[in-house]
């Protein structure tokens, strides 16, 4: 699971807290050194990092306060607050509607695994009955037309694209009209990997997005990524409406942590993770219980309503 | 009276204590370049160690001095210790009636393919002919994605220009099949063409993936390429250090072999896309001791170079 190494680590720092006789700065320092280090070694931003442990060292300040109950509590709430903050970006999801169209077009980095997901997120939808379907407009990297066909193919996915035109405007705007006309209700549109140091590509998402006004964009991130993250998903959410987040290849070794920077880069909640090259390997994602689950204590409802 | 005045020039001996304020600065902003974690760490550690007890001249600081110690040693991860000549190693190949045989190798998505149409490109630029082994069967429209760039490489170098020779032919058996057994025709196929090099594309695999991974191995050990290149992308985090121990540990340990053949070197992809946070570069050569052979630098052909270890140490260090 993501971040499961991470919540151990977290959990097993917060318990020094309760082992303490008392809490004084010492003990405070040495559990936010071990927190930090541990989100470090999950790839978590190097600012989220620092700004989380500026917060909660802020919110105690031993001078005034007395009572070792207290403290410990105002300490683990003050975590618990922060790490809410890296994984929940307090915003709801684009839902989609059925029996109307809705049009998701997925964007991100080169070999995140937008492909993939866009016909693992079709299949999902086709096999809650849902009219889905695919658009490629993908006209750049050598054989994404054909790692269409072929994934929709064995999957019987309805899908669009072309081998002649070089526009992906042109193919996106024909693919959604038809299959508007046609009726479908999940048109999910594939473009071509990008970063942000290569503004013509930028140009082109944002065209795409211009001419297909799509209901949402969502951003897929490989979960390997480490501090790069940030910077490449802020300079995505500057340009187009990013309003989710799909996390890939959750199934390898990685923490996620790099991937996360992105739900606070783009202000958007994670929806779905990957994690398999299969069509099926896709699971929902629900920022809440995933908190509970990864911070495992019973109290953390009554921490964090405070 | 002289140790005096000596204290009072300001000569100090370096200890732990009065470095570890630089050290720790260091070490975040090392992790912050995307260096791992763990190897952050370890760096750090070995700068103290050296320049413990070390005295100060009169006008260097400790900061400079860590600084000047950690840099050497960057520079030295990245200097390769033994010489990378791929061309001279195709001529000799070449000389003794062999096709000269990479493989590579990688988790999902960082650029195999890719940057194996790249490298394709530029050893027919030296008037290296080349066969492409379309050994992953799995992944949808991977022996597609070979076969359009074998027609674009051909496209650029014609058979023409290349006294009526095809330059880059692609050897495929379509989805499903072995991989090993694939890559073996090929390198028969190659034999018989008299082709110069073999470029052996892989499916990209999870480190963890036990099933995938004893494949690979299989690969590796069945055909005995001249060279197997690990390909990892300069955005990946810490798990750098997982992928290269595991990919190096599955290929020894699921070999029969008594001499296995591990990682020959790496190609860092996706440099482009990072500004300067290049600790990846750093991670993967500490972990393997591998150079690093190629970096790629965007999605043409021409996008591949040699790694400069000053310029990725000065970014490292900014
Ligand atoms: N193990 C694993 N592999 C995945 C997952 N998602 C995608 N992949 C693999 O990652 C690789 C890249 O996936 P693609 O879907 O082609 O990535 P992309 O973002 O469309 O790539 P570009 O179009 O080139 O930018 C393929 O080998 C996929 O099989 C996942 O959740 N787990
Ligand atoms: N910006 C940039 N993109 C690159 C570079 N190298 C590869 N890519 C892109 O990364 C994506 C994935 O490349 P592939 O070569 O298909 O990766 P792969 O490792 O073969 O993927 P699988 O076979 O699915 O595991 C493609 O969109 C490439 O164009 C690079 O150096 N820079
Ligand atoms: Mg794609
Ligand atoms: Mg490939």
């Amino acid at each position: 699971m993501v971040l499961a190494d991470l919540g151990r680590k977290i959990t097993t720092a917060l318990q020094s807290l309760s082992r303490a006789t008392i809490i004084n700065e010492e003990v405070l320092n040495s559990m936010l050194k071990q927190i930090c280090a541990a989100l470090l070694e999950a790839d978590v931003n190097i600012r989220l990092v620092k700004n989380l442990r500026e917060n909660v060292r802020a919110v105690i300040d031993f001078d005034e306060m007395a009572g070792g109950l207290n403290k410990r509590r105002m300490i683990q709430s003050a975590v618990f607050k922060e790490l809410v903050k890296l994984v929940d970006p307090g915003v709801k999801p684009y839902q989609p509607v059925k029996g109307k169209p809705n049009v998701i077009m997925y964007v991100g980095l080169q070999g995140s695994g937008k492909t993939t997901t866009c016909t693992k997120l079709a299949y999902h939808y086709l096999r809650k009955n849902w009219k889905s379907c695919l658009v490629c407009a993908d006209t750049f990297r050598a054989g994404a037309y054909d790692q269409v066909k072929q994934n929709c193919t064995k999957a019987r996915i309805p899908f669009y694209g072309s081998y002649t035109e070089v526009d992906p405007v042109v193919i996106a705007t024909t693919g959604v009209d038809m299959f508007k006309k046609q009726g479908l209700e999940m048109i999910i549109v594939d473009t071509s990997g990008r970063h942000k140091q290569e503004e013509s590509l930028f140009e082109e998402m944002l065209a795409v997005a211009t001419a297909i006004k799509p209901d949402n964009i969502i951003f897929v991130m490989d979960a390997t990524i480490g501090q790069a993250c940030e910077a490449q998903a802020r300079a995505f959410k500057d340009k187009v409406d990013i309003g989710s987040v799909i996390i890939t290849k959750l199934d390898g070794h990685a923490k996620g942590g790099g991937a996360l920077s992105a739900v606070a880069a783009t202000q958007s909640p994670i929806i779905f993770i990957g994690t398999g090259e299969h069509i099926d390997d896709l699971e929902p994602f629900k920022t809440k219980p995933f908190i509970k689950k990864l911070l495992g204590m019973g109290d953390i409802e009554g921490l964090l309503d405070k | 009276m002289f140790s005096l005045l000596k204290g009072l020039v300001g000569a100090k001996a370096l200890s732990e204590e009065t470095m570890r304020p630089v050290l720790d600065k260091l070490r975040d902003h090392l992790i912050g370049k995307n260096v791992a974690a763990d190897i952050a760490n370890k760096l750090c550690d070995s700068v103290a160690i050296k320049l413990e007890g070390k005295v100060l001249g009169t006008f260097d600081s400790v900061a400079k001095t860590v600084k000047a110690t950690l840099t050497e040693s960057l520079v030295r991860i990245l200097s390769p210790k033994r010489r990378v000549d791929i061309l001279r190693d195709c001529l000799h190949a070449k000389q003794e009636g062999r096709p000269y045989v990479m493989a590579f190798c990688g988790v999902n998505g960082v650029g195999k393919s890719t940057n194996l149409a790249k490298i394709c490109f530029w050893l027919i630029e030296n008037d290296l002919s080349v066969l492409i082994a379309a050994c992953d069967t799995f992944r949808a429209g991977a022996v597609e994605q070979l076969r359009t760039h074998t027609r674009h490489l051909n496209a650029l170098h014609p058979p023409a220009r290349h006294h009526a020779r095809h330059m880059v032919t692609l050897y495929e058996k379509g989805y499903g099949k072995d991989a090993a057994g694939i890559a073996m025709e090929a390198i028969r196929y190659a034999s018989d063409t008299k082709t110069d090099v073999v470029l052996i594309d892989t499916a990209g695999r999870m480190q963890d993936n036990e099933p995938l991974m004893r494949a690979l191995a299989k690969l590796i050990a069945v055909n005995e390429p001249d060279t197997v290149l690990f390909v990892g992308e300069a955005l990946v985090g810490n798990e750098a250090v997982d992928q290269l121990v595991k990919f190096n540990q599955a290929l020894a340990d699921y070999s029969s072999s008594s001499s296995p053949h591990v990682i020959d070197g790496i190609v860092l992809t996706k440099f482009d896309t990072i500004d300067d946070k290049v600790g990846a570069a750093i991670s993967m050569t500490y972990i393997t001791g591998q150079p690093i052979v190629f970096v790629g630098t965007g999605q043409t052909y021409t996008d591949l170079k040699a790694l400069n270890a000053n310029a990725v140490v000065h970014a490292l260090m900014k």
